[in-house]
């Protein structure tokens, strides 16, 4: 095959040129006629003869209508944007901000959903995290508790027994220091006024004459007058709640302990429900030393109050407890405690 | 040049089938290469015009039927084209429709020939 020289190639390429045909389109047409030039010429035909065909056959339009026809083609593919901004500064920044809108939005959406779905499951996924320190903690608290349990159960008996001495000897101390000031006044000052005007009737039985002379006596009457006073309280069966000498069990607290420990039964709802306390049942011991109005004050219920208040009646031989010597009622309150084995 | 202008007619519509099946019976040709092909096997009944080849061959390639490769020949550059996968598939389809065409188009023309004998 014969070649085209050079300055032949460019004489095409200048007429093309001249014809305004599309340069992207040039080097493919080029090629093309190149290649019939060259077919020709080996065909025996001159270079001046085949380029007159050349120049008839693509003319100025057709090679015209090849350019429109790419330039329709290429329009197809531009987009808005290159229409906005054809003939115009693009390297200022908008056209490529424009052109790669649909993608920084795209990117915007995902990241958003993203983040949005983070932000949801943030709650579930920190669940999912933690749980594992969990199971340590409980399994600390589980080694300390036995301890505890160990603990309770040795010291529960000894308080009960703790706290009955200590109401007796509260009882006793209190006594000189509080009581007889308050009775002394309340029992012994009425007496002392009726003395001025009652006291002389009671007394003018025997001394109704001597009234002059008695103007002395009701002095000296006044210790007797607190004779008769204190003889005359406990008909009144006025209850005390503090006494110079309180009541007490016959035959001491080991005696009511172990009375206690015998007659005790406990109730089974209380032991199935594994209940255990103190019931504190309050009572009065008579002057006779009897047990009246027993009631259970403060109790932990499954039938173990009434049993305290069952027993607490069954106790027949108390001391009662003395003031200024004379037996009196006394209110009184025993701890009672359950304690299961 | 009578018969080169009925055979433009019925090639316009034709031309974009007739490129495709080229190109799948070859793994890659560039425009002049097309037109000779044509030339030969038709016995240069049916010449294709470049300004006829080239619209079609852009067009094809716009459509993502067609791949090109722009080698470096003689000096000159020379832009080769081959069949994409899609292209391929769309050349058997197109091909197969013709072939169909071309047989009804003898169906409609035969009995009029008889008629007219």
């Amino acid at each position: 095959m014969k070649r085209l020289q050079e300055n032949r190639i460019d004489q095409i390429s200048k007429y093309l040129q001249a014809s305004k045909l599309d340069p992207e389109l040039l080097p493919e047409i080029l090629d093309h006629l190149a290649c019939e030039a060259e077919e020709s010429l080996w065909d025996g035909k001159s270079f001046e003869q085949i380029y007159q065909d050349m120049v008839k056959t693509a003319d100025a339009q057709t090679l015209l209508n090849l350019s429109v026809d790419h330039q329709n083609l290429l329009a197809m593919e531009k987009s808005l944007n290159d229409i906005v901004f054809e003939n115009r500064n693009k390297s200022y920044g908008a056209y490529d901000l424009r052109k790669g809108y649909g993608q920084t939005v795209q990117r915007a959406v995902v990241m958003g959903v993203a983040f949005f779905l983070l932000l949801v499951m943030f709650p579930q996924l920190y669940a999912k995290l933690i749980p594992d320190p969990k199971p340590n903690d409980i399994a600390y608290i589980v080694e300390a508790s036995p301890v505890d349990i160990v603990m309770e159960e040795p010291p529960a008996p000894p308080p009960a027994k703790e706290e009955l001495e200590t109401v007796q000897k509260t009882v006793k101390s209190l006594t000189p220091e509080v009581l007889p000031d308050d009775k002394v006044e309340i029992e012994e000052l009425p007496p002392v006024i009726e003395d001025l005007s009652n006291a002389q009737p009671s007394t003018e039985t025997v001394d109704g004459v001597e009234n002059i002379e008695t103007i002395a006596p009701p002095v000296a009457n006044v210790p007797a007058a607190k004779a008769e006073a204190a003889g005359i309280e406990p008909k009144k069966e006025e209850t005390f709640t503090f006494v110079e000498q309180s009541p007490q069990y016959a035959g001491g607290n080991e005696a009511m302990a172990a009375f206690l420990r015998k007659n005790l039964k406990y109730p089974r709802p209380a032991s199935q429900a594994g209940i255990q306390g103190k019931v504190f049942v309050q009572f009065t011991v008579g002057s006779d030393g009897k047990i009246e109005n027993a009631a259970a004050v403060k109790g932990i219920g499954f039938g173990c109050d009434e049993e305290a208040v069952r027993v607490v009646k069954m106790m027949k031989d108390w001391m009662p407890g003395k003031q200024a010597g004379v037996p009196v009622r006394v209110r009184f309150t025993l701890p009672i405690a359950f304690q299961l084995d | 040049m009578e018969n080169n202008t009925t055979s433009n007619e019925y090639v316009r519509g034709t031309l974009k089938t007739i490129v495709l099946n080229l190109l799948a019976e070859h793994d890659r040709m560039y425009g002049y290469e097309i037109t000779q092909e044509v030339k030969d096997r038709t016995g240069g009944a049916i010449a294709l015009t470049f300004g006829a080849l080239y619209p079609v061959l852009h067009k094809l390639e716009q459509e993502g039927l067609l791949l090109t490769e722009s080698v470096e020949v003689d000096g000159r550059l020379r832009k080769y084209y081959s069949l994409t996968h899609r292209g391929n598939e769309t050349a058997r389809t197109k091909t197969n429709d013709l072939e169909r065409f071309i047989e009804a188009v003898r169906l409609l023309l035969a009995p009029k020939n008889l008629a007219t004998e």
